[in-house]
């Protein structure tokens, strides 16, 4: 294995070939590759070749999370869910960019068992412990994607800017099929560069977690109200962030026997979170 | 792969493999051991350092990143040959158990006061709740950081 570290973004683009790997932060990769989980022969450096810093509603995918959580010009969801999105050494330096694009919690994942997220033909966590997992879209994967910068992001209708396209945030996610078990639609080698973050009139994330002050969400919520209405997004949901059109399509959802109780919690928060971003 | 460090105020030269963690590197090659390695995932704290005095776990940091930055360990906090005050009061207040997290917590002790030398227990909490203490002592560690702040 070997390390790049390119200062551009064209040298980036350069080194980021097949079997290659990117690395920002490095708080989801680092691990992952103790680990064999992702592979690689060449790990690219994007520190210096990705944009860092806030400009107006303009967010660089290289900008930490501690970044976030204390710049007054961005809106309150987003703040929030990068507060409450780890401890302070993991935000001191994850980015938002590798943020949106860390992989599942499902500790039958992370433990390579054979599972169909891993190409194999189950999923374990269906039949055993899956309290964390998915009540949404949670066939034939019941994981539960963990971001809760993501789910902000959706409710706050950001869009995408990667080296090659923009995007809106919904469409940097898709569900895993038979054939393509990835939850990203992004190209080998792309980067995301940039977001853009419209200022909602308000918005707010709240996430239940099984510690006070940090753990992956059990549910998040983000709301955001603009001219448009209220957009509500969930984190901790389903295997990709999830759109939910009002508070009436949480009975759209299949829970599996040990996690109904998210539909509860979920069904309180959006509650709270609508009074915290009603006019 | 050579890389040069700057730990604790010293140059310092190790033979890494790419995807190996600072910690790994501190703990292994340069004879640092302060640094606990417990979880490796980032929960616990137990190895946490300062890079460009910003706290981070070393468990998540590729010692290739490192390169070019300042690292301070817990081995770094201590002036010649008297306890920083910080590990004074961890002592004073009996805020040590077994001992696995008090490194880690030194260390995030010595960085909150640092931006926050008063701090409310609200920010207490807050700095503090990257490390985690398995014999669960958090009353007299929260005692410690009290009296460090006071010191």
């Amino acid at each position: 294995m070997d390390i790049l570290r390119p200062d551009s973004l064209e040298a980036a683009r350069a080194a980021l070939k097949n079997g290659s790997v990117a690395l920002a932060g490095g708080t989801e990769l680092v691990p992952l590759l103790r680990d064999r989980i992702v592979e690689a022969d060449t790990i690219v450096e994007i520190r210096h070749a990705v944009p860092r810093g806030i400009q107006g509603t303009r967010i660089g995918a290289g900008t930490t999370l501690g970044e976030l959580e204390v710049d007054p010009q961005i809106p309150d969801a987003l703040r929030e869910a990068c507060r409450l999105a780890a401890s302070p050494q993991l935000r001191a330096m994850g980015t938002i960019g590798g943020n949106l694009l860390q992989a599942t919690r499902c500790w039958y994942w992370r433990l390579k068992y054979p599972c169909w997220l891993h190409g194999g033909g189950r999923c374990f966590a269906h039949e055993g412990l899956h309290r964390e997992h998915a009540v949404f879209a949670n066939a034939p994967c019941a994981s539960a994607h963990p971001s809760d910068v993501a789910a902000a992001l959706l409710a706050l209708g950001a869009t995408v800017r990667t080296d090659r396209r923009e995007l809106p945030i919904a469409e940097l996610y898709r569900l895993p099929t038979g054939d393509d078990r990835r939850m990203t639609g992004l190209e080998p080698g792309e980067l995301i560069l940039e977001l853009e973050v419209p200022m909602p009139a308000a918005s707010t994330y709240l996430k239940a977690m099984d510690r006070k002050r940090f753990a992956f969400a059990l549910v998040g919520v983000a709301a955001a109200r603009s001219p448009e209405g209220t957009r509500l997004a969930l984190a901790g949901m389903a295997p990709i962030p999830w759109l939910l059109e009002d508070e009436s399509a949480l009975d759209e959802a299949t829970p599996l026997p040990g996690n109904a109780y998210k539909l509860e919690i979920a069904r309180a928060l959006i509650r709270r979170a609508l009074v915290a971003v009603a006019p | 792969m050579k890389i040069e460090l700057s730990v604790n105020g010293e140059r310092k030269e190790a033979d890494v493999w790419p995807g190996e963690s600072l910690l790994f590197t501190l703990r292994e090659k340069l004879g640092l051991p302060g640094s606990k390695n417990a979880c490796e995932q980032g929960e616990c704290g137990s190895c946490s350092v300062l890079l460009d005095e910003k706290l981070v776990c070393s468990c998540l940091v590729l010692t290739a990143q490192a390169q070019g930055h300042e690292i301070v360990t817990v081995e770094g906090i201590a002036e010649d040959d008297r306890l920083h005050r910080v590990q004074e009061a961890f002592v004073q207040t009996g805020a040590v158990q077994c001992g696995f997290c008090t490194p880690g917590l030194i260390v995030a002790t010595v960085d909150l006061l640092a931006h926050r030398p008063e701090p409310s227990d609200d920010e207490i909490r807050e700095a503090l709740s990257g490390n985690l203490c398995r014999c669960t002592g958090y009353q007299k560690i929260f005692d410690a950081v009290r009296l460090a702040a006071r010191a």
